[in-house]
């Protein structure tokens, strides 16, 4: 047969299976559906079938990408569009059956999208979802829609018509083809796959060969096995046409062993080939002949660079050697040698077919056509998908992996394989080509993209990929096998807490002498990882060593529980809730108290950053630390007191200047040491923001109060209404020491137009005189500008005061808003609209009105270096958010009076030792939101513990302020059934109508019952981590 | 031409074509640091030491991997090759124990002297420690991985130049490290114990047992088998206590097992003769050299020239030989002097004689290497010629074609591209075969036969009843491999044929070297560099007892005692008439001894009650009137003597080894005799002079080299002063002579070459029923000869501490004889009682021996027939049966 009767052939085949008039069911069985079960689900269509006596083609297909949709089913009915289903459960499948191919119900809530022409109602085109939409599918072209084991569905869509055509020209010719489409090589390193050809060509020798590199083994890729066991012909004929183009003879795919099922694919596309004179002697009458040969990796991953391949090819241990010889002229067997990656193989085929012009018009500049990538890790939507070069990150995640998973917040993505960096969110914008992403310090690799999360912890990632590249080091060059074994030392030390500040520069010196001294690829990238989390995320490698602080609380040797590791104050929250889940309400309040004087505070606006990796969560829901704190307070016995002490006298004499959470913390610990504190609070009333920031709709008074009492009860003597202007002053009368704790009380205002009109309110004078009972009025229509807590104070207090209308206006999108949850639920209950993602140009009004804020949508915006915002506006975009009310809730600074001598950094906040809290002046301390700007109660706690610890020292004590107030535990177990399903108790609030009308607090607390219920669900994880 | 010019550190350099910029700069006196570098290994660039920046290339290259080119510009020591080389010798620190003053590598250790040169101060990394266990199952040494910082040097050398294997890279990561196969200990793997990985290691993971480091080097001869190695005994406490290998010899620094291990021991040995012994009552006494030298010269006196012989030693030095066959001819009047080469190359002798007109070895050791082919024939060179079994490697590894022809499936056909198992002792119908396809399909070279040789068409006419299918039924090898190897062999050129004593030691041994002759010349592969007919010599000194006229047929220098003209010069030159009837052959001598007609023998050095074919009529010995023993320790034969003069070892005195490549080699005395030992030389002359011989005051061996020189011309440039650089070939007629590595490359030593016409004849003795089987015997790489000083050291004992009797499975099963199990093997002549080694290396009716051991003393079996023109006895091939030892067992 002549190829054009195969080609004709394999049209009226494919034509009549489109046109057929049975049922198509198309379902994907790479080894990804598998692993969901699609082998299930086929057997249960096949029944399914039996059972309805229907007549249908079943055609198993390849992977088209929807990872996060497995298993995928395909149904095409006559004259019907093909309709793709996603998660086809063995359970659905007899609805679906019945449904739509019995009863013609297409089922739109079931189905993704649909293929090819015509539509049905309900159901998107498939390739207009936004998982596929930006993507551009030439590789994986065929992926997903033809049976990769019927040569005549590749052939009908225009396979082998490459080679035909290449067959036609002269080798050379196919070369400058090639050259010309700019493709490079896919594998990793990009060179360009043109020129790599044209030097095997010229290589002097008879017998050349031709290896089809398949070793694909960095973590979370699965490209190379999805093309291949979705379309493995687009492979094999671009290695003929390669074959041809160089004058090779003989060919090998280099596949690893754990592919069982693209080898068993290639084979049956060689066995194809061959019978269609594709493959062989004489190939299509040409008097080119080639012959190929499937040779399987025993799976390391070294052997995936081109040296070592050639060497394990041969039979040899898997090791790079140096190439000074290149392996175009002495590669296996020391015959001239070409290597291509199997995606690049892929491309070949439709650049011979289409031509290089067409291939090149996707793409940037320097890095021309496609790539395909596996995306992974924390994202919504994972899965292969393909994608013109020059695609900005940002498009990847959040068009086609639709963001981040579970709600949760992006923080890095990986690319490049275990070899590849750690990109932050502010390279989001980073176009994907070579050298953008070199230049980031990562590497396009073979296309492994890992998205990382906020639950991600840094420096652990890095270690986690250099353990992947230490162990599959070939061991041959020094600085890669045993400089990545000390990289792994170092960051296994710093992530259980045994760092170093210094290790941090050895790491990336280390680092360097790796890169530059390794002979193959996998040394000279290995530290990557290392390098980029350092470049991007240092802060977490020193909060790891200075503080043995895990934000993401997973480094196991820092963390036993993430609750008390993530609490700032580091509260034993396991043991706490442990003896809530046993009723006693007294000893869990003495166990709060161990470490805080404010746990009734806490219990009712404490930001819980216990919660947010509570491992309950991975289960089913976290559970909720905050309200089982307030419950026990509420019920508590007292019985901590029996063990609090207070220490004999001092004679030394303390001021605190404040009485927020930092001052009266420190206030309280220093007074029991035995140190005479007197707190200097400017207001008429104590309690810093706790008093006059949150309302009491939040933090009823009386609850601040008593707790206050028990502070003073220690000793400490508050005085109000005194503003300390000098500390020279506090320093003549006697006192040792003086902690400056004064808070962030002045609001901020944005210079723009307007800004000064009347009518246009702050936060804090605003939020102060509501909660100190002065008279305050706001319009019907109130604007409130921000996104954080604050923010929603403002506007929650604004509704409270009359306005109909309450909305809010905040640079950040509506995911990223800095306010935590509970807020803006109950905001949005409250009525409350959020308009997310605008900055304010100016306020607008009329006749000296205010009228509105004219906003501009963002794109995206990003904090530089100094800590300045950079916002990319959409131009053109203004509108004007109508208002009589602004409220300006866009940040808040310190006062420090100048007099105070104090140096201060950005932000105008205090400036210190981060160890002691010492300021730049002798015997001053500072804390609370002065030091680490406007934060959380627990956090202004957690600086108000280490001031009294510092000053205690400085003071000549010990600087021990913790107590054992509670009870030694009895015997303790893990609980079994504390893993059966089970979520949070919903927490009561007050109706919508009696919110609004009055300050009363919304949030009412849970009973004992339900709180020992909710504690029960404690799954003890520092129990498992200490056995 | 092939020189380029390059500029290092602003230095330009001149280098050679083709080497790296490693070898440039080294060559140029430029340090470069590395650790896994070797000029004997190929580049591997694993330690990353010696990075260099080149002027035009990205970022940093290995120098030993990065060819030299002409205007490249290079430097060696920028600040970015200075951090990879800190930071990467820091990480070895940090990851190497810090034990130095007590490693016993410590002041040799290459990373020290790395760490030394960059400076090495801090230690900013972790230390880390592995706590692998240590491979202590070497006798000789132990492997620590520890130690080891993966430079791969063992790994290659084991692979690449030894071609073994035995250990390689295992695992990956920071787990990587050298192991064996299975990763058990050496012992258990294909290792040859051969240290050359020890010799190697940089630092101190490989290292000899109980090291310590000698106060002094002597560089002298090993005194084992013909290859002549160069090494350096180091003496401590004036004790002989390691050996290191010559970098300038013709072994390259390569030594075997027994060389490099198995030297020190015997030389010290407890069990060392150290004073003279006189059976007294029938029991040996102790007595003083004057009372034994007087009774040897009165009782040697006593006897007519035709009752005495004297039986010289392979193992003495030239001037030893020399003095020896000199007290014999003008002393005792008899030219009843031969030695142990007898029984090994005395047909090569006779053989290549007739041939060529000179039976050595035609070419050059080191010229294996570049051979294109290499026939190995009769020789299992990697056991019994280590050190030539790495040129085979070599070769093999530049693409050489090689051919083992050898019943036995030896370590060598790894290796081969063919290996034609042909039945024992038909090694003339093979190589007539081969020859006869050769002709056939026109390989031959005319031209060169036409030129150089003569007798052609008579050799060609006896070739016609060489067809294949006749070839096939003698040899047991199949048509095809012989036309096939006979391709290969004509068509590979250069091609050097190797043999030893498969060939040699058979009733028709002369055929068989004859046979080897008639293919080399055949195809022209004679006279040129890496071609020839080389038989491998055995003994260290074989060839120079042969040279210096230990023999009974012919004076120093092999001049015919038949011919009256050189008997005159002879005469003339000692001061005496000779005795003018050449005398009888060893085998003859202990035939004569055992019939009565040999009253007393002078024996030095050789232990025929072991090494004798038939070897129990040696027991008839003790009969002898006389028997004079010289030797080092009271041998099996020395046993039976009369007076045994305890002689010093090669270590303890001055002389020449000549090698199998005709290589007059210095041996120097590193310490003083053991005990009252005396040199060889010295005893001998002693006895001459004490029996009023003239001509024997010699002061010192370069006096006996002064007098040897003047009446041998093949030895007649040779001096002592000429042989301090790697020694000298012979023939070297002159002082000005440079030697001659290769023979007859313009004319044979007899003018032509000659062909001769052969025809098959079988063994002696071939199976039948009641002895099925064929017995053929070797040596074992492990010990030497009849073990006289190999079985004294005692990791030799364990690395093959008895006889087996290798036995192929199906005889095996047909016998019910199971692995390990001792069974009687019985002969004609005689029974032994040996382990059985089941084995396929072995074929089918085919049982191997060795001869090393007295416990199964093989030679007990061996047919005494001897080849009719060189006298040597069958020793390859007799018949034998096998039964099941009963009186072991009860296990």
């Amino acid at each position: 047969m002549t190829f054009d009767e195969i080609r004709n052939q394999a049209i009226s085949e494919w034509d009549a299976l489109e046109h057929s008039d049975k049922p198509c069911i198309y379902i994907g069985t790479a080894t990804c559906g598998r692993a969901s079960g699609a082998l299930t689900v086929l057997e249960v269509i096949k029944s399914e079938l039996a059972k309805h006596s229907i007549e249908a083609i079943i055609i198993q297909v390849g992977c088209i990408g929807l990872c996060y949709a497995e298993p995928l089913v395909d149904i095409a009915k006559p004259n019907r569009p093909r309709i793709c289903y996603g998660n086809v459960t063995p359970e659905i499948v007899p609805q679906l059956v019945e449904d739509y191919i019995v009863n013609d119900n297409p089922r739109p809530d079931l189905a993704l999208g649909t293929l090819g022409d015509g539509s049905v109602d309900g159901i998107p085109r498939l390739f207009e979802l936004p998982m596929l939409k930006p993507q551009v599918r030439i590789a994986l072209r065929n992926c997903g829609l033809i049976d990769p084991q019927n040569i005549n569905h590749y052939i009908a869509r225009g396979g082998y018509s490459g080679l035909v055509r290449a067959l036609g020209m002269s080798p050379e010719d196919v070369i400058e083809e090639v050259k010309k489409s700019g493709l490079r090589g896919r594998g990793g390193a990009g060179f360009a796959t043109g020129r790599k050809w044209e030097f095997c060509r010229r290589a002097p020798g008879g017998e050349k060969y031709l290896i089809c590199n398949a070793d694909e083994g960095d973590p979370g890729a699965f490209m190379d096995r999805a093309l291949l066991e979705g379309d493995p012909h687009t492979v094999l004929e671009g290695m003929v046409i390669g074959a041809y183009a160089i004058g090779a003879t003989q060919g090998y795919i280099y596949c690893r062993a754990e592919y069982p099922l693209a080898i068993e694919r290639l084979e049956i596309a060689l066995k194809q080939m061959k019978e269609y004179g594709l493959l062989g002697d004489n190939i299509l009458g040409s008097g080119f002949s080639f012959r190929m040969k499937i040779m399987q990796g025993a799976g390391a991953f070294v052997c995936g660079e081109t040296s070592a391949m050639v060497a394990s090819l041969e039979g040899k241990r898997g090791q790079p050697r140096s190439k000074y010889v290149h392996l175009a002229e002495h590669g296996l067997w020391d015959k001239p040698t070409l290597i291509n990656n199997v995606e690049t193989w892929g491309n070949v085929p439709v650049i011979l077919h289409k031509g290089a012009e067409w291939y090149s018009s996707f793409g940037t500049e320097t890095s021309k056509g496609t790539k395909t990538f596996a995306l992974a890790g924390k994202i919504a939507r994972t899965g292969l998908i393909e994608v013109p070069m020059g695609i900005p990150l940002r498009d990847i995640i959040y068009e086609i992996g639709g963001g981040i998973a579970r709600g949760k917040r992006f923080k890095a993505v990986q690319t490049g394989g275990p070899s590849g960096g750690c990109l932050p969110a502010s390279m989001l914008d980073l176009p994907v080509d070579y050298e953008s992403l070199t230049q980031a310090g990562s590497i396009m690799g073979s296309g492994a993209m890992v998205v990382a999360d906020e639950d991600t912890c840094m420096v652990d990632l890095a270690r986690f990929f250099l353990a992947f590249t230490q162990a599959e080091s070939c061991g041959k060059c020094v600085p890669c096998r045993l400089g990545t074994k000390q990289m792994l030392d170092i960051l296994e030390d710093i992530t259980n807490g045994k760092g170093k500040l210094e290790d941090i520069d050895l790491l990336i010196d280390l680092s360097e002498v790796i890169k530059s001294g390794s002979l193959c690829g996998l040394g000279q990238t290995a530290p990557n990882p290392v390098l980029t989390t350092i470049r991007y995320f240092r802060d977490e490698y020193e909060e790891h060593i200075k503080k043995h602080y895990c934000r993401a609380a997973v480094c196991k040797g820092l963390v036993t529980a993430p609750c008390s590791h993530l609490c700032p104050a580091g509260i034993d929250v396991p043991r706490h809730i442990r003896f809530i889940a046993e009723g006693r309400f007294g000893e869990a309040v003495a166990v709060i108290r161990e470490k805080i004087p404010f746990p009734l505070v806490c219990g009712y606006v404490c930001l819980h950053f216990c919660e947010t990796r509570c491992r309950r969560g991975e289960l089913d829901e976290t559970i909720g630390i905050r309200v089982l704190h307030r419950v026990a307070v509420e019920h508590d016995t007292g019985l901590w007191r029996q063990n609090s002490r207070i220490a004999p006298a001092s004679g030394k004499r303390v001021a605190i200047i404040g009485s927020g959470p930092a001052g009266l913390t420190a206030a309280y610990y220093l007074a029991k040491l035995g140190h005479s504190v007197t707190v200097f609070e400017a207001l008429p009333e104590p309690g810093g923001m706790m008093r006059i920031g949150i309302p009491d709709y939040r933090l009823p008074k009386d609850v601040l109060k008593a707790e206050i009492e028990e502070i003073k009860s220690v000793g400490v003597d508050i005085r109000t209404n005194i503003k300390v202007d000098s500390l020279d002053e506090l320093l003549e009368q006697d006192y040792s020491a003086i902690l400056v704790a004064v808070g962030t009380h002045r609001g901020q205002k944005l210079p723009i137009p307007g800004a000064d009109l009347d009518g246009v309110l702050v936060n804090i004078p605003f939020l102060r005189d509501v909660n100190l009972g002065k008279e305050v009025k706001v319009g019907e229509r109130v604007v409130v500008l921000g996104g954080g807590n604050v923010a929603f104070d403002c506007a929650r207090v604004a509704r409270r005061l009359g306005a109909s209308e309450v909305h809010m206006a905040c640079l950040e999108s509506r995911d990223d808003m800095p306010a935590v949850s509970d807020e803006i639920e109950q905001g949005e209950e409250e009525g409350i609209v959020i308009h997310p993602a605008r900055t304010f140009t100016r306020i607008v009004s009329d006749d000296g009105h205010i009228s509105g804020v004219e906003c501009l949508d963002v794109r995206s915006f990003e904090f530089d270096q100094e800590g300045r915002v950079r916002i990319d506006a959409i131009e053109g975009s203004e509108h004007i958010l109508p208002a009589d009310t602004v409220i300006f809730a866009i940040g808040q600074r310190p006062e420090i009076p100048a007099q105070f001598g104090l140096t201060t950094g950005r932000g105008n906040t205090i400036q210190v030792d981060p160890d002691t809290l010492a300021t730049t002046r002798e015997g001053v301390f500072a804390a609370g939101d002065a030091v680490i700007g406007t934060a959380s109660v627990i956090e202004a706690v957690a600086t108000g513990r280490q001031a009294a610890i510092s000053i205690d020292k400085y003071l000549g004590g010990t600087g021990i302020i913790d107590e054992i107030l509670a009870p030694p535990e009895g015997e303790i177990a893990l609980v079994e059934e504390a893993e059966e399903e089970k979520r949070r108790p919903p927490i009561p609030t007050l109706p919508l109508e009696q919110r609004l009308s009055s300050f009363a607090n919304v949030e009412l607390g849970l009973s004992e019952e339900a709180a020992i219920e909710e504690a029960k669900r404690c799954l003890r994880c520092d129990l498992e981590e200490k056995e | 031409m092939d020189k380029i010019k390059l500029t290092i550190n602003g230095q330009v350099v001149e280098a050679r074509k083709g080497m790296m910029v490693l070898e440039a700069a080294e060559a140029a006196g430029i340090y470069i640091p590395t650790l896994c570098s070797d000029p004997d290994l190929e580049p591997y660039a694993a330690c990353r030491l010696c990075v260099v920046e080149i002027e035009g290339r990205r970022g940093l290259v290995t120098a030993c991997t990065m060819p030299a080119a002409d205007g490249m510009v290079v430097h060696t020591e920028t600040p970015a090759v200075n951090k990879v080389r800190q930071t990467t010798v820091e990480l070895l620190i940090a990851d190497h124990p810090s034990d130095c003053l007590t490693c016993p590598k410590n002041q040799q250790c290459d990373l020290q002297k790395v760490a030394a040169y960059l400076g090495i101060t801090q230690q900013r990394f972790r230390k880390t420690t592995r706590l692998l266990p240590v491979d202590t199952s070497n006798p000789f040494f132990d492997r620590d991985p520890n130690y080891c910082i993966l430079c791969g040097k063992c790994v290659r050398i084991c692979e690449e130049v030894l071609g073994v294997g035995a250990i390689t890279l295992a695992f990956r990561g920071y787990a990587s490290k050298v192991a064996t196969f299975d990763d058990g200990p050496l012992l258990d793997s294909n290792c040859v114990s051969c240290g050359e990985c020890v010799a190697h290691c940089p630092v101190g993971a490989l290292a000899v047992k109980d090291a310590k480091p000698p106060t002094r080097e002597v560089a002298t001869t090993c005194p084992y088998c013909g290859v002549g190695c160069g090494i350096y005994l180091g003496i401590r406490n004036e004790q002989v206590i390691g050996v290191r290998g010559n970098r300038e010899g013709v072994n390259k620094g390569s030594l075997c097992v027994k060389g490099r291990f198995g030297i020190a021991e015997f030389v010290h040995h407890p069990e060392r003769l150290t004073t003279p012994l006189i059976r007294r009552n029938g029991e040996l006494t102790e007595a003083s050299w004057d009372e034994a030298l007087d009774l040897v010269a009165s009782k040697l006196a006593q006897y007519s020239p035709d009752e005495v012989a004297v039986v010289s030693s392979a193992k003495c030095t030239n001037e030893e030989n020399y003095v020896i066959q000199k007290l014999a001819r003008v002393v005792l009047g008899t030219n009843n002097v031969d030695h142990c080469a007898r029984l090994c190359h005395a047909s090569t002798v006779a053989g290549l004689g007739q041939s060529f007109g000179a039976g050595a070895m035609t070419n050059s050791i080191n010229e294996i290497g570049d051979a294109g082919c290499i026939l190995a024939i009769g020789t299992n060179t990697t056991s019994a010629h280590p050190v030539i079994g790495l040129q085979v490697v070599k070769a093999v590894r530049h693409g050489a074609k090689l051919i083992v022809a050898n019943p036995r499936q030896i370590d060598l056909v790894r290796l081969a591209d063919l290996w034609l198992s042909h039945k024992p002792g038909t090694d003339v119908a093979l190589l007539m075969g081969m020859m006869r396809v050769i002709v056939d399909e026109g390989l031959l070279d005319s031209a060169f036969i036409e030129a150089r040789c003569e007798n052609f068409d008579a050799f060609k006419e006896s070739l016609k009843s060489f067809d294949l299918d006749t070839v096939e039924g003698i040899t047991g090898v199949a048509k095809d491999k012989i036309a096939e190897a006979a391709r290969i062999y004509a068509t590979n050129k250069p091609a050097s044929i190797l043999y030893a004593m498969g060939i040699t030691q058979h009733s028709h041994g002369t055929d068989n070297v004859i046979a080897t002759a008639n293919l080399a010349m055949l195809t022209g592969n004679i006279g040129k560099p890496s071609t020839g007919v080389n038989p491998l010599r055995g003994q260290n000194n074989v060839q120079g007892a042969c040279d210096l006229g230990a023999l009974p047929d012919v004076y120093p220098g092999y001049q015919a005692v038949a011919n009256p003209a050189i008997r005159e010069k002879f005469e003339a030159a000692w001061g005496c008439s000779l005795n003018p009837s050449p005398g009888l052959t060893l085998t003859e001598i202990f035939e004569a001894a055992c019939q009565r007609q040999i009253k007393a023998i002078y024996l030095v050095g050789e232990n025929p009650v072991l090494s004798e074919p038939c070897a129990h009529h040696m027991e008839e010995l003790k009969e002898m009137d006389f028997f004079v023993v010289q030797d080092l320790f009271l041998s099996e034969t020395a046993q039976m003597a009369d007076v045994v003069l305890p002689a010093a070892s090669f270590a303890e005195k001055d002389g020449t080894f000549t090698n199998t490549e005709r290589r007059v080699q210095r041996v120097r005395k590193a310490i003083e005799p053991v005990g009252d030992s005396r040199p060889d030389w010295w005893i001998t002359c002693q006895i001459a002079r004490r029996m009023g011989g003239k001509g024997f005051d010699f002061k010192h061996p370069s006096q006996i080299m002064d007098e040897i020189t003047s009446v041998t011309p093949s030895y007649g440039g040779i001096a002592y002063r000429r042989l301090d650089n790697g020694g000298l070939q012979w023939p070297c007629p002159t002082q000005k002579h440079p030697g001659t590595p290769i023979l007859h490359t313009r004319q044979f030593t007899r003018g032509k070459g000659q062909f001769i016409p052969l025809e098959y004849k079988p063994p002696m003795e071939l199976p039948d029923s009641e002895y099925p089987l064929i017995l053929t015997t070797g040596r074992s790489l492990y010990h030497f000869h009849t073990g006289t000083v190999t079985r004294k050291v005692k990791g030799l004992n364990i690395l093959l501490g008895e006889g087996l009797v290798e036995i192929n499975p199906g005889d095996a099963s047909a016998l019910g004889v199971a692995d390990g199990e001792m069974v009687k093997v019985i002969s004609r002549r005689g029974e032994v009682v040996a382990k059985a080694k089941v084995t396929e290396v072995s074929p089918l009716g085919v049982v191997f021996m060795t001869f090393h051991f007295a416990e199964s003393p093989t030679n007990m079996l061996t047919n005494p027939a001897l080849d009719p023109v060189a006298k040597i006895p069958e020793l390859k091939v007799c018949a034998v049966r096998i039964e099941r030892d009963g009186s072991s067992a009860g296990g």
